[in-house]
């Protein structure tokens, strides 16, 4: 049997309401954008789907609807990040149920726990299933705790059903040591990109990547996506160079001190004709002055000419 | 007129020979200095951390700058690295390796001290106003936002401010803070020197990269060679190949860097002598157990022994 591989996966926002409720109505319409526009898979949510703010109950309810609404067109892979481990394990296993393809964590949210318990927290998760897992590295500015390439070896020790890592540490280094003695120790051990930068990973052998800027420049993703899979990495720098571009507006737009950048996504969205809404408290969205300067220098980016708008 | 220089490939940084009273060995720095040129070094860059730079005296660095020109003599480019604790001794550092023909220097704003964007500026400026040598700045962020990090604003500011301002090392080895360097630098300066701090150049070479700055060169230079013959032939599975066996050498080198880089040096017939204090010189046990793993690498079979 090929063994899973996601290939090139959009990370769709989660839009509420005025009151702070999740917006089905909204999101039915996101997924079915990312669907037409070159999904291969789903994560959902990832940190820009804002999952921190929402509550167990509402991740497994969010989860269930996007399952439903999909298919089966694509898999979905659920992430199931908390902070307690007997938490993300019972959203692992309900996730399995629900009918993800697979399952993703983070290290533990909020604690730093010495390095054997970060690796037993996620080896429970990952056990819990039988699904192909993914563990998270956390960008170098998160407040999390760090996931090493010492810890993925250890994990593949013990999870039979570790598939890989998704990388948003953007850490050469880190790819390095994990892609090559991932392999070592398992062949076709994943490295799957995160946070929109393909083009390193790919050159370093990774397989696919996790995209959160799909909702707004689906079609650049796509081709610097289909560039990577060709081994045409020098080929897709100019490309690359206009996504971190975009990301780098989208980063400093908002008060967010990690730039996690989730006001910038969502007021870009709203640019491209696809409403919806602000984040949830604690993110402040930006105020007006914020967002003209934002659209401003949006506006100014030539290759988003070319990305679809509205829904 | 500035001569115009082109670095490109996986440039040699040699280490500072010490002798066992661990005075600095200026014979011994030839002769390293000579070996990286006769093994296809494309340019000799020194002395960087891994020789030791800080904790060589003023006059040391002065010494060592006047033996690598006159070593070299014109067969490649040399940079000298005039990073010091403090930003006179980077001066006088920057004006004697020009008066001494130098053909490029390497600066930061001195370290220790979290410097602020406009203080990195107000160093680079000064420096690279008072000499007409080409410059390149070193970006070295640090995990927990300590080091000296040019962000793509500020490398913007000074490349606008400085002609001679021809490249960059990034020590950041990170996708999103090189494109934020280099989407800007190439596009304002092309054929500015994006050159890696440590040779992890697969992930950084499509996006524009020019070389490294080599930290197996003294062990491996074959390695190095191939590694960027590969690169520039776009055969990524030869790359990826010498990448991840770079990768595990510098795994090897990484802490207390150079000890173990000097220690391994003894395998290959190029003993270098001690490493100074506070970095300890590797032990009897750390070099058995170098030698095991140099050998499992393939390193000791096909790399050259001896000077």
């Amino acid at each position: 049997m090929k063994p899973f591989e996601p290939g090139l996966v959009h990370a769709p926002v989660t839009p509420f309401k005025r009151d702070q409720s999740v917006d089905y109505a909204t999101y039915a319409k996101i997924i079915e954008f990312h669907l037409r526009n070159g999904a291969e898979a789903l994560a959902l949510p990832m940190p820009e789907g804002e999952d921190m703010s929402l509550r167990d109950g509402e991740l497994r309810e969010l989860l269930e609807f996007a399952v439903k609404q999909v298919r089966g067109r694509v898999p979905v892979l659920a992430h199931v990040s908390d902070a307690g481990t007997s938490i993300a394990v019972e959203r692992a296993v309900h996730a399995e149920k629900t009918g993800a393809a697979a399952v993703l964590s983070h290290p533990p949210y909020f604690w730093h726990p010495r390095p054997a318990m970060v690796v037993e927290h996620l080896a429970r998760i990952g056990t819990a299933v039988k699904l192909p897992f993914y563990v998270c590295s956390p960008p170098v500015e998160s407040a999390g705790t760090e996931l090493t390439s010492d810890m993925v070896m250890q994990l593949i020790e013990r999870v039979p059903n570790l598939a890989g890592v998704v990388d948003a540490s953007l850490d050469f280094v880190f790819m390095e040591e994990v892609i090559s003695g991932g392999r070592r120790l398992r062949p076709g051990f994943q490295l799957l990109a995160g946070r929109d930068y393909l083009v390193s990973a790919a050159a370093l052998g990774g397989n696919g990547a996790i995209v959160p800027l799909a909702g707004i420049a689906p079609t650049l993703l796509q081709r610097v996506y289909d560039l990577c899979r060709q081994q045409k990495f020098m080929e897709a720098r100019g490309m690359q160079e206009d996504v971190a571009h975009l990301h780098h507006l989208v980063r400093e737009a908002g008060a967010s001190g990690l730039k996690d950048g989730l006001a910038g996504i969502k007021c870009a969205m709203a640019m491209m004709g696809r409403e919806c809404g602000v984040p949830r408290p604690p993110v402040r969205p930006l105020g007006e002055v914020e967002r003209g300067r934002f659209e401003e220098a949006a506006q100014a980016l030539a290759f988003l000419k070319a990305e679809p708008r509205g829904w | 007129m500035l001569m115009p220089i082109r670095l490109k490939g996986v440039m040699q940084a040699p280490v500072s020979p010490m002798k066992d009273d661990f005075s600095f060995d200026g014979e011994g720095f030839a002769k390293m200095v000579d070996f990286h040129v006769r093994h296809g070094a494309p340019a000799i860059a020194w002395p960087h951390h891994k020789a030791e730079s800080l904790n060589l005296t003023i006059a040391e660095r002065k010494l060592g700058a006047e033996i690598a020109v006159t070593t070299v003599a014109k067969r490649v480019p040399v940079s000298i690295f005039v990073g010091t604790l403090s930003e006179e001794d980077s001066l006088d550092l920057a004006c004697h390796a020009q008066k001494i023909g130098a053909d490029a220097i390497l600066t930061i704003s001195p370290y220790c001290r979290r410097p602020a964007q406009e203080e990195i500026f107000d160093s680079i400026v000064r420096i690279a106003t008072t000499v007409e040598l080409p410059v390149l700045t070193y970006n070295s962020p640090w995990r927990n936002g300590e080091g000296v990090e040019f962000t793509g604003e500020l490398t913007r500011r000074l490349i606008d401010r400085l002609p001679n301002y021809i490249g960059m090392k990034d020590a950041s080895f990170h996708s999103q803070k090189y494109l934020e360097i280099s989407r800007v630098a190439l596009n304002m300066r092309p054929g500015f020197a994006i050159i890696m701090g440590v040779e992890h150049l697969l992930a950084s070479y499509p996006l524009g990269a020019c070389g490294s700055f080599s930290s197996s060169g003294a062990i491996a230079p074959n390695l190095c060679n191939k590694f960027f013959a590969a690169l520039e032939a776009h055969d990524w599975e030869t790359a990826r190949e010498c990448q991840f066996k770079i990768s595990e050498l510098w795994r090897l080198f990484k802490e207390q860097y150079p000890s173990s880089l000097k220690g391994a040096m003894i395998m290959m017939g190029r003993p270098v002598g001690p490493t100074r204090s506070p970095l300890p010189t590797a032990s009897k046990e750390r070099l058995e157990f170098l030698c095991k793993r140099l050998e499992e690498l393939d390193i000791l079979q096909t790399e050259p022994h001896g000077w």
